[in-house]
């Protein structure tokens, strides 16, 4: 049995080296599969790993709750309530900073680290220095991001605008910590490290600075396992109510915290959804060449039965095909899976601040790869494998009955009947084979559509960035207060240099309520005749909030449950926690964050604080902007100036980074997919039709002529898929845009002929070249050995 | 015999070979599958290679085909040497001047027997029309079948219509009877007569038969990649009086 068995292993080896090419195909798509699973699932367990390692080591709170003012003893109170395990009460704020040779405002959250001892919560990591020496309050540590994209180093000294006032700090430390994995400034989105930063100080400076000496205005706390976070915060709001307390909040109202949940999510979308599209069209090739080759086997198949072996070690000969095919891709898969995974890595780590963060799959992502890899050729295989067992010995040894073809239907005869022969052959083979035929379209077109969605996600971004930063938000600059202000502020922007217009904002978050669905959220308020930030509806008309119902985003709809016309009451966080019922009056569908709006006057009036404004659009004279900048850093109340073209421009760059490199990516996955389809499919058609193209050629057809036969049925399967690949790609790139949706991100569904063009070019190109360097065989065929052979 | 011809009653030669060699194979493992062959072919002649397996006569047939390139020696259709002329001479001469006819039909299997015919006259230069070709090997009524639907001997015969329709100059069969029993094989040889009477195509034909050498003009005998006779048949007998 084992001399046996030896030699159809060798006969495997010397099959597989003729093979090598089908090899390739199959192996090729099948390591597309591998490497993206590889890919998403191990950077899935290692950004999840590193967070959780972080949160735990650095004591990430599970809860907050911002004060206007609450004296410290309180901090004890609010330590004891049940199910609180750890609690910091603190003082934090926002402020800005000035940089030595940089005239535009950079803001920072100030946060205040305890005297003589690490925080209990949300502690931090020194990366480089010391921590500030209580004695000395102009010591201060920065985040690592912000220092990087600035330049700052230990030792470097800034100015620290709180309240108007101006001091001199000095940078002794450079720290990260959990709490601030990904650091956005007030109303943006995203982190934009060279003018957003987080700054830590002494407890008693930072107090100073906000005026809040014995008191605090921040507590971040952790819970005990198992605390039931609802009545913990219930009862943090109780004590902090007359304090004005602002409401207390978990994780998910937590934008850092947030952030790094939605890409987890991503990434397990991805590790779900896109490997299968690879290993289903790697299954259909395996399917496609061992088909075949058991087809051109049959006579040794019989031979070997004729020889006594059994049907077991018949399959399991074919079955090593598809074994070994599966290895190699799964391989392959493997090791571009792991450059792809610490290629990614290193951008997340550039990204979020995590210490350890680098790209680890465990043996289980690979252990795991492999089996998919070889139930993907199982799948591929079973089939072939099953017909070899099944060929009955005499069977086998005869030769096989000449395929036979019938008419086609008569419509499709008398369209058939203008053609030349070699059309006809081609007609009739594409019909005669539909199977084979549709799977070689839905191949393709599978690669089309791949090609198609991966080009929609940077339009869709694009998009996203050219509607928010054009036509919805059409100010230069976007200037934040720390708190709700009177409005005469207005008045002192408008007399700031190269002011042109400033238009009023109020954000407020509210408790939203309809039936039993619950949320958190912020409510805008907008003033009527919004110019400058408006709120656009889905075909980008504006839609002016009005003061006798809210306009909610679809997002936040659907989370609440409900539709136009449905009531929603509405409480404050803060303040006098006024409250209201409400009629939902439009859904809007925004591409960033899930806001609720209402008419700027009629939120004060709900809120029971008239003319209060808590940031300001401006629109301003470009020439006078560094005017601008240095007046505005001297307004007391103004915590963040943020111009709009930066917040663009990072926000652009942020994009780029991460979804440039995957649009690249699947662009070669895709036109790998649609050549090994391809290629596939041609070797196939040149091994069945060997004997028809030899006898063409001895029939006075040239070379070309008769590579027609074989290029017209991948021609004509190639613009059969095309428009499949369209409608495909349109449905496909819909749903995995639904399917990466979250909170903080919707992407529109914008589409442009360019896309399908150049995804047709790629498919094209791809098939081309697989079809032609099957061709070439054409030129080599053995036209007297083909001929004078039985089959 | 109304129409049987002598191979004297032509002398303008279609086929001259000069010292033509075959080689395969190089340094010990060389084959020599010609030997230097010397053979004229006119025009309207019927030549029957005869010989055992291995004697050379299909190569023969390959390279007097543009199927084969010969190692040595000159291979003249009138005035193109097939041993020099180039890749794209030799496909227009097997598309103008060949009829190829095998022992395994090579059919298109896609294409019906009137569409295998008109595979051929698309391309060529005043072909007949593909019934005619077919209504010539007696298939007039099998038109529009599928090769699969044919019997052996059937396919066979759409093989000789397809490689005659072209009109062409000569027409090459190698073991055309092979796979055919005797009836069958009958029917196939008239329809090679008939083409050769009809439309003066030169004829070679191999056979290991020797019966079937009696309807040639000539026999050619062939041993160790030689000829080692050559006979001139003074009658020719129809295929349907030879018995084998």
């Amino acid at each position: 049995m084992i001399q046996r068995l030896a030699i159809l292993d060798r006969k495997l080896l010397r099959d597989l080296s003729r093979m090598k090419m089908q090899a390739a195909a199959v192996a090729a798509v099948l390591a597309c599969g591998i490497s993206l699973f590889v890919m998403a699932t191990g950077m899935y367990g290692s950004l999840a790993r590193a967070r959780d390692d972080y949160y735990d080591s650095g004591r990430m709170a599970d809860m907050a709750a911002g004060v206007v003012r609450a004296p410290q003893e309180i901090a004890r109170d609010l330590a004891a309530v049940p199910g609180v395990r750890t609690l910091e009460a603190r003082v934090s704020g926002v402020g800005l900073l000035d940089l030595a040779g940089r005239n535009e405002p950079v803001s920072a959250r100030l946060v205040s680290l305890p005297p003589d001892r690490a925080p209990r919560v949300n502690d931090i990591v020194l990366r480089e220095g010391k921590l500030p020496d209580p004695a000395h309050s102009g010591e201060v540590l920065v985040n690592e991001a912000f220092a990087e994209a600035n330049h700052l180093v230990v030792g470097t000294t800034m100015g620290a605008l709180i309240y108007g006032k101006r001091r001199d700090v000095v940078i002794v430390g450079i720290a990260s910590s959990p709490e601030f994995v990904f650091a956005v400034a007030p109303g943006a989105l995203l982190p934009e490290p060279e003018r957003f930063g987080v700054v830590w100080m002494g407890r008693e400076a930072l107090g100073r600075a906000f005026d809040l000496d014995g008191a605090f205005n921040d507590v971040v706390l952790r819970l005990e396992p198992g605390a039931n976070a609802r009545a913990v915060g219930n009862e943090i709001d109780r004590l902090l109510v007359r304090y004005g307390g602002r409401g207390a909040y978990g994780r998910d109202r937590m934008l850092s915290a947030q952030f790094l949940s939605d890409e987890l999510n991503s990434l397990k979308t991805m590790a779900a959804i896109l490997p299968p599209f690879f290993l289903l069209v790697a299954a259909f090739l395996l399917n496609v060449s061992l088909s075949r080759l058991v087809a051109t086997e049959r006579a040794n198949i019989g031979l070997l039965k004729s020889f006594g072996y059994g049907d077991s070690s018949i399959a399991w000969h074919y079955a090593k095909f598809a074994l070994v095919f599966a290895l190699i891709g799964a391989l392959l898969g493997m090791a571009f899976g792991l450059w792809v995974g610490n290629y990614v890595a290193a951008i997340y780590a550039h990204i979020y601040r995590i210490p350890g963060l680098h790209f680890a799959a465990g043996p289980g992502v690979y252990l795991a790869a492999l089996f998919v890899a070889f139930v993907a050729s199982v799948v591929g295989a079973a089939n072939a494998v099953l017909r070899a067992t099944r060929l009955p010995p005499a069977a086998a040894l005869s030769p096989p009955a000449p395929t036979s073809y019938g008419r086609l239907g008569r419509a499709t005869e008398n369209a058939a009947a203008r053609l030349d022969g070699k059309s006809r052959m081609v007609a009739r083979r594409i019909v005669r084979f539909p199977r084979r035929s549709l799977t070689t379209v839905a191949g393709v077109a599978m690669s089309m559509a791949l090609l198609v969605t991966a080009q929609h996600f940077p339009l869709s971004m694009d998009w996203i960035i050219r509607v928010t930063f054009g036509m919805s938000q059409r100010m230069d600059v976007m200037v934040t207060f720390p708190e709700a202000v009177d409005d005469a502020i207005l008045k002192d922007l408008g007399r700031l240099p190269g002011v042109l217009q400033v238009e009023p904002l109020r954000s407020s978050d509210m408790f939203l309520e309809a039936g039993s669905h619950r949320q958190r959220n912020s409510v805008i308020g907008v003033p009527p005749d919004a110019m400058l930030n408006r709120v656009l509806d889905e075909n980008l008309h504006p839609v002016v909030p009005r003061p006798d119902g809210l306009t909610l985003s679809e997002n936040l709809a659907r989370k609440l449950g409900v539709h136009a016309g449905d009531m929603v009451r509405m409480q404050a966080t803060d303040g006098h926690r006024a409250s209201a019922v409400l009629p939902v009056v439009a859904i809007v569908k925004p591409f960033l964050s899930a806001p609720a709006y209402i008419e700027l006057d009629a939120l004060n009036r709900l809120l029971r604080e008239p003319a209060r404004v808590t940031a300001a659009y401006l629109l301003i004279d470009q020439r006078q902007r560094e005017a601008f900048s240095q007046r505005a850093k001297e307004l007391p109340r103004i915590v963040s100036v943020s111009f709009l073209d930066n917040a663009s421009a990072s926000m652009r760059k942020l994009l780029s980074e991460g979804s440039g490199f995957f649009a690249n990516l699947f662009v070669v996955f895709s036109s790998l997919m649609a050549a090994g389809v391809a290629f596939s499919a041609a070797r196939v058609t040149l091994s069945e039709q060997e004997r028809d193209l030899a006898t063409l050629r001895v029939l006075g057809f040239t070379r070309r002529e008769a590579s027609y036969v074989l290029l017209a049925e991948l021609g004509a399967l190639l613009l059969l898929a095309l428009p499949i690949g369209v409608v495909m790609g349109m449905t496909l790139s819909r749903w995995l845009m639904s399917q990466f949706e979250t909170d903080l991100f919707t992407f529109p569904y914008v589409t442009n002929a360019a896309i399908y063009g150049k995804s047709a070019l790629f498919v094209i190109a791809a098939v081309t070249v697989a079809t032609l360097v099957v061709r070439r065989a054409v030129d080599r065929l053995d036209l007297v050995g083909v001929l004078k052979s039985r089959d | 015999m109304a129409g049987m011809q002598s191979a004297t009653a032509h002398s303008t030669p279609v086929f001259r070979l000069e010292g033509l060699q075959k080689r395969y194979g190089e340094g010990e493992a060389a084959v020599l599958a010609l030997r230097g062959v010397d053979l004229a072919v006119t025009e309207g002649e019927l030549v029957v290679l005869l010989g055992p397996s291995g004697s050379g006569k299909s190569t023969l047939l390959n390279i007097l085909g543009g199927l084969d390139r010969p190692t040595a020696g000159h291979a003249w259709f009138r005035d193109l040497d097939l041993a020099i002329a180039s890749e794209a001479q030799i496909t227009q001469y097997r598309r103008h001047n060949v009829g190829f006819v095998f022992q395994f039909y090579n059919l298109i299997a896609s294409l019906t027997a009137q569409e295998n015919v008109e595979l051929v006259t698309e391309v060529t230069d005043d072909p007949m029309p593909a019934r005619d070709a077919l209504a010539l090997v007696g298939l007039s009524e099998r038109t529009t079948h599928f090769p699969a639907q044919l019997s052996g001997g059937e396919q066979q015969r759409v093989a000789i219509a397809r490689a005659i329709a072209k009109r062409p100059t000569v027409l090459l069969c190698d073991e055309p009877t092979g796979a055919l029993d005797v009836a069958t094989g009958v029917r196939v040889l008239e329809a090679i007569v008939t083409a050769n009477e009809e439309l003066h195509t030169t004829t070679l034909l191999i056979t290991h038969n020797a019966d079937i050498a009696q309807m040639g003009d000539r026999v050619v005998r062939f041993f160790d990649g030689s000829i080692r006779s050559v006979e001139v048949n003074t009658q020719r007998v129809r295929p349907s009086e030879l018995r084998w």
